[in-house]
């Protein structure tokens, strides 16, 4: 996690942008996302519905996010 | 002859039902505004690309590492209890509060500066939604620090114990729900042009 917000962080600092800038970071964000919903909330085995509101959520919010970049690009 | 397949009961849901519900309702406002941000960025490119570099990306970084290390000690925490282990659990839970301190003050230190120049909610757009989703942000870290103090004075008063400790799994979701937020505003606002 830390090395992923590292990774974050130093694209910014470099100024890096463009469409394989914005998908490398939003899968750092899925990757993130996931490992704090099954890890840190502990979701990993509970029942379907709740896992798949979370999960959805998370990919939902980035895969709009996604498209809005693309449409200004 | 083969034992019968028993088929695995799902876990069920850390902490209150309650919680999740309002977990569920924070993560839908959130995600509209998030949505909103790159919506309106479409029409403003230029002035959110220009504006993105005056915030300040060390503090940003700085405050995910924070955010994301006060998560971790909660999950200790939890690991604390249900061994019932009163005393690595409370104090987990203050170490979680002094990273959740931390994330408030260097976020206060980066609005005194914005409005030391001037700069405020109405400035442009740009700022409107860096305001607005930081602040809203801001006071959810608040909300979640008040109910882990809550929960750490009630622990450490031998108020949870391997066999009932719910409350400190609900605190818990909702601090993870603080962290997983700002995964994706940190990114949204100060990193993706």
């Amino acid at each position: 996690m830390l090395v992923l917000t590292m990774m974050t962080y130093a694209i910014g600092k470099l100024g890096y942008s463009g469409l394989n800038m914005i998908f490398l970071l939003l899968v750092t964000v899925i990757i993130k996302g996931v490992i704090i919903i099954r890890e840190y909330m502990e979701l990993r085995g509970v029942s379907f519905l709740w896992r798949a509101i979370m999960y959805g959520w998370l990919w939902v919010v980035t895969i709009a996010i996604a498209i809005a970049y693309m449409l200004s690009l | 002859m083969n034992a019968p397949i028993t088929k695995q009961e799902p876990k069920l849901l850390p902490g209150d039902l309650a919680i999740w519900f309002f977990i569920f309702m924070e993560l839908l406002v959130f995600a509209i505004a998030f949505i909103s941000y790159s919506v309106m960025r479409i029409k403003n490119i230029e002035m959110f690309n220009e504006y993105q570099l005056t915030l300040n990306t060390e503090l940003g970084a700085a405050n995910t590492i924070l955010l994301i290390t006060s998560s971790y000690f909660v999950i200790r925490a939890i690991h604390a209890i249900k061994v019932d282990d009163i005393k690595n659990c409370t104090k987990w839970l203050y170490a979680a509060l002094a990273g959740g301190t931390g994330f408030l003050i260097l976020k206060s230190i980066e609005y005194y500066d914005k409005f030391s120049e001037g700069i405020d909610l109405s400035t442009n757009i740009f700022y409107f939604f860096y305001f607005s989703l930081t602040m809203f942000h801001f006071l959810h870290v608040i909300l979640g620090m008040i109910i882990l103090l809550f929960i750490a004075i009630k622990t450490q008063r031998g108020g949870y114990s391997s066999e009932d400790h719910v409350g400190i799994e609900s605190g818990a979701s909702y601090w993870h729900m603080v962290d997983l937020v700002w995964i994706v505003l940190f990114p949204l606002v100060y990193i993706i042009r």
